[in-house]
């Protein structure tokens, strides 16, 4: 059956799918949100352990007939009046009694506390609420499981004082609880966590640091920018000079870097949104530096841009020039064309707003040149587009629309439908602007019977003008008609 | 009723002796008429005869109606003193004593309400505790089975009621020696009276108490120790906000005006029962804590503080002066250590000490003939550090 889920918040984006985990609800407001391509997603420190499930208390979820009979065959002894009374009860009871009996009774409340919250969300949301459709914790027997093995593993080991042991557990925890309908379970867990390892003293400072971490992840998807940003700093603090990885062989210190680079260019736009120019930039500055010390090429193009960026906000036009051709250098090493299309745009925004179209489309020649020999269609498609804009802009209106009827052909060939419908739309731009001066010049002269008779066939058949003296082209107007 | 009387005391069937004073109960010899005598006869002779001689005929519907209600009256009072008074011996440690007062309450009940009224339930439970009290568990495990079957009678049994009848059979697998079945009891007792009360209520405690009583015995002491801790901060909780009630309530009949004095010390919420169960429990915890090799001074101090509470609430102003008395030495103990070891511990401590001087404060307050200061424990023999003397004092005005 399938469950409804809670809509993903965040941009349309194919790659969070995996792992089911929000990203980050904090959207740029004037710088680009592609910049940012990795979400805030908790790093792996931890081998997920499985837990094994209860048996004993599992006997009430055999409903079918067999499988009672099945049971009673493997256990020729009979049920006892404990097996009897599981069977009866409920299996949160069952495991509830389980932890109980063993003593664990820090566990047994926190279980309940819990599973009293999410009860009081789902009457706080109110019938019709996502929450409301969803089971209540007390129903998903795996979830419990988990619960009571991993808190009673806390619990035993909080009492022999092994707060590591206590730290494992509870981040084991917080990592089981992966759909986004558990997102507050895995919170926390991680907060618990974040407090536990406080405590610990043993490891040098490890679980300390990936208690920082994910704490800013948490604050930072809650919006709390400057709060994250505070735990990012600790978490690098912690981690310089030392050569811990995660379970993806990523070093913390990169992790660190990566982390404040975003944390650092998420609190930039929202400086650039207020105005504050000049402290923006004081931050990307910052940003750069760590996507420099991150080791990342890609992360250190994208602040280079975004650095860029904030400078010709802030009207110096130069700097960032300087800045964007470093950006240029590398995304065009790494091939992403992606970078490259961004990157471009703004050389020739900043060059159109400075006058200099003529080096504007000098650059992007250089730059359709580079696509060309490196085979990188999409950025010869952006190449077009750039090109033919500025000389849109600049009224050039045949040159423009070669350029869109090229990149449109690029298109196509990309098979790429979206990128083939906003080209063609482009060229239909073009060509109208391009209709628009003969359409002009006629009716300016409309006492002029041969224009006023051009008009007129023009009227009757809409196609062209008939008697133009610039070289008509045969062809429609609208894009939407061509075949694709 | 009909037929040849039975002996109250065993049931048999020759039973010559009848007591004079009701001239209802039968006995076969006098050392069994002695016994109930001095178990319960003496307090309901003369409540017997209205209840179980043939009622007078009324000649009016007003009359009959009337009659019915009185009858009922009594017979109500009538169970209320069997009950009280056996569990009057049982917690004074006679369980002998305890069994006849618990048979005629069982009897005097199932005649008004029926053999599988629920109300039977904490009869049958008292009755087994005080047979397991007095060696006789095969009539343990008959009445314990009696319960059992009343519940499973009526499925809507309430929580509270289920908790209860698994805290028989726990403490009954606990003299039987059945450890891990005892557990199994209790973990029920826990979960049900959770169920009804919620996590931090006092009723929970009980359960936890007598786990913790099975860890230790195990020697499973880390389980043991961390039960007893709840245990007592369960009571001292409450206590505190029972405390606290009790004081509002003071307040409110000092602003009324003098003449209403009708109720008289229930609305602090906290019966006599609930009391003499938190001063065992918390007796038996605080012996433990005194006897172990690990001394706990902060959660002591908390317990004392507790006991004094229990005391002060219950009108026993000279043990709850000394309890308090003693809990500002152990506050000032741990205080102490802390000081010494500049440990986390100061904190909390920090915060006992002023809590006892608050409580012995009060006392002084409610009971100005007795001047506090004389009643006191010998004042603590080791040197303060300096400062806290000052810093302790203070506090007492912190309400």
């Amino acid at each position: 059956m399938a469950r409804p889920r809670r809509p993903v918040k965040g941009r349309a984006g194919g790659e969070s799918s995996s792992c089911g985990r929000a990203m980050s609800p904090v959207q740029m407001k004037v710088l680009p949100q592609a910049v940012l391509q990795s979400p805030g997603e908790h790093p792996k420190f931890i081998e997920q352990p499985l837990c094994p499930p209860l048996e004993f208390a599992r006997i009430h979820l055999i409903k079918d007939k067999d499988a009672i009979d099945d049971y009673l065959a493997k256990n020729i002894k009979g049920v006892s009046t404990q097996e009897a009374a599981a069977y009866r009860n409920s299996y949160e009871k069952n495991i509830c009694i389980d932890m109980l009996r063993r003593g664990y009774h820090k566990s047994f409340s926190e279980l309940l506390t819990l599973i009293q919250k999410w009860n009081a969300f789902r009457e706080a949301a109110g019938p019709g609420s996502a929450i409301w459709h969803e089971k209540s914790l007390e129903e998903q027997p795996d979830k419990l499981d988990q619960l009571s093995h991993f808190l009673t593993g806390a619990e035993a080991a909080r009492r022999a004082g092994h707060y590591e042991k206590v730290y494992d557990n509870q981040l084991s925890l917080a990592c089981c609880f992966s759909d986004p309908e558990d997102k507050w379970l895995s919170n926390y867990f991680y907060e618990q966590s974040y407090n536990t390892a406080q405590l610990v003293e043993i490891d040098g400072g490890k679980r300390k640091a990936q208690a920082y971490v994910n704490m800013g992840l948490i604050e930072e998807e809650e919006g709390h920018i400057t709060k994250a940003a505070e735990h990012f700093e600790t978490f690098y603090e912690l981690t310089e000079g030392t050569s811990w990885k995660d379970e993806t062989g990523c070093t913390y210190t990169s992790l660190a870097c990566q982390h404040l680079w975003r944390i650092y260019t998420l609190l930039a736009d929202k400086m650039l949104e207020n105005k504050q120019h000049h402290e923006a930039i004081k931050l990307l500055i910052k940003a750069l530096k760590m996507a420099k010390e991150g080791g990342d090429i890609k992360m250190h193009g994208e602040a280079a841009y975004c650095l860029s960026l904030a400078y010709h906000f802030s009207g110096e036009n130069e700097t960032a020039l300087a800045v964007l051709n470093t950006s240029v250098e590398i995304f065009t090493s790494l091939c992403d064309s992606a970078g490259l299309g961004r990157a471009y745009a703004a050389v020739a925004k900043i060059l159109a707003s400075q006058g200099k179209s003529s080096e504007a489309v000098k650059y992007l020649g250089e730059f359709m040149k580079d696509a060309e020999s490196a085979h990188l269609s999409q950025s010869l498609v952006d190449a077009n587009v750039l090109l033919g804009k500025v000389h849109n802009e600049r009224g050039n209106y045949n040159e423009a629309l070669e350029y869109f009827s090229q990149a449109s052909e690029a298109a196509k060939a990309l098979n790429n439908l979206p990128l083939v419908a906003e080209t063609e739309s482009y060229c239909g731009i073009a060509k109208a602007h391009q209709l628009m001066v003969p359409f002009n010049s006629h009716v300016a002269a409309a006492a002029d019977p041969l224009s006023l008779q051009c008009l007129l066939a023009w009227k009757q058949n809409r196609s062209d003008m008939c008697t133009d003296p610039l070289p008509a082209e045969p062809g429609k107007e609208t894009s939407d008609s061509k075949p694709l | 009723m009909a037929g040849q009387p039975r002996c109250e005391l065993c049931g048999a069937r020759a039973a010559p002796l009848r007591c004079p004073g009701c001239r209802l109960t039968y006995y076969c010899d006098v050392s069994h008429q002695k016994t109930d005598w001095v178990s319960i006869h003496s307090q309901i002779c003369h409540l017997l005869s209205p209840v179980l001689r043939p009622q007078r005929c009324f000649h009016s519907e007003k009359d009959r109606k009337d009659g019915k209600e009185q009858l009922l009256r009594k017979q109500e009072s009538l169970i209320a003193v069997a009950l009280c008074r056996a569990q009057g011996f049982l917690w004074a440690g006679q369980p002998l004593e305890a069994i006849p007062a618990a048979l005629q309450a069982l009897r005097s009940s199932s005649r008004l309400l029926g053999p599988a009224s629920l109300r039977l339930l904490p009869i049958y439970l008292l009755l087994a505790e005080a047979s397991t009290g007095a060696g006789r568990p095969r009539q343990a495990a008959k009445y314990l089975s009696q319960a059992q079957w009343i519940v499973l009678q009526s499925p809507d049994c309430s929580a509270a009621l289920q908790s209860k009848l698994h805290r028989g059979l726990g403490l009954f697998s606990i003299a039987e020696g059945n450890l891990e079945q005892a557990l199994y009891h209790l973990a029920n007792d826990v979960y049900l009276a959770t169920a009804e009360f919620g996590l931090n209520s006092v009723e929970v405690s009980g359960g936890y108490f007598h786990m913790a009583n099975i860890f230790f015995h195990q020697n499973k002491m880390d389980a043991a120790n961390s039960l007893y801790t709840e245990v007592s901060s369960l009571w001292h909780a409450w206590l505190l906000s029972s405390l606290h009630g009790h004081q509002r309530a003071l307040q409110a009949r000092a602003e009324a005006s003098p003449f209403s004095e009708e109720e008289e010390g229930s609305e602090d919420g906290t019966t006599e029962a609930q009391r003499e169960r938190g001063a065992r429990m918390l007796g038996a915890v605080l012996e433990l804590r005194e006897q172990g090799p690990l001394q706990h001074p902060g959660e002591t101090a908390q317990i004392l503080h507790s006991l004094a509470i229990i005391h002060y609430l219950g009108q026993d102003l000279a043990k709850s002066i000394h309890r308090a008395g003693n809990s500002c030495i152990h506050a000032v103990l741990d205080f102490g250590e802390s000081w010494d070891g500049g440990g986390d511990g100061g904190g909390c401590c920090r915060v006992r000490l002023p809590l006892a001087l608050h409580c012995r404060a009060n006392i002084a307050k409610i009971n100005p003939k007795n001047s506090t200061r004389t009643h006191l424990p010998p004042s603590p023999i080791f040197p303060l550090p300096a400062g806290i003397q000052a810093k302790g004092e203070e506090p007492v005005t912190m309400d």
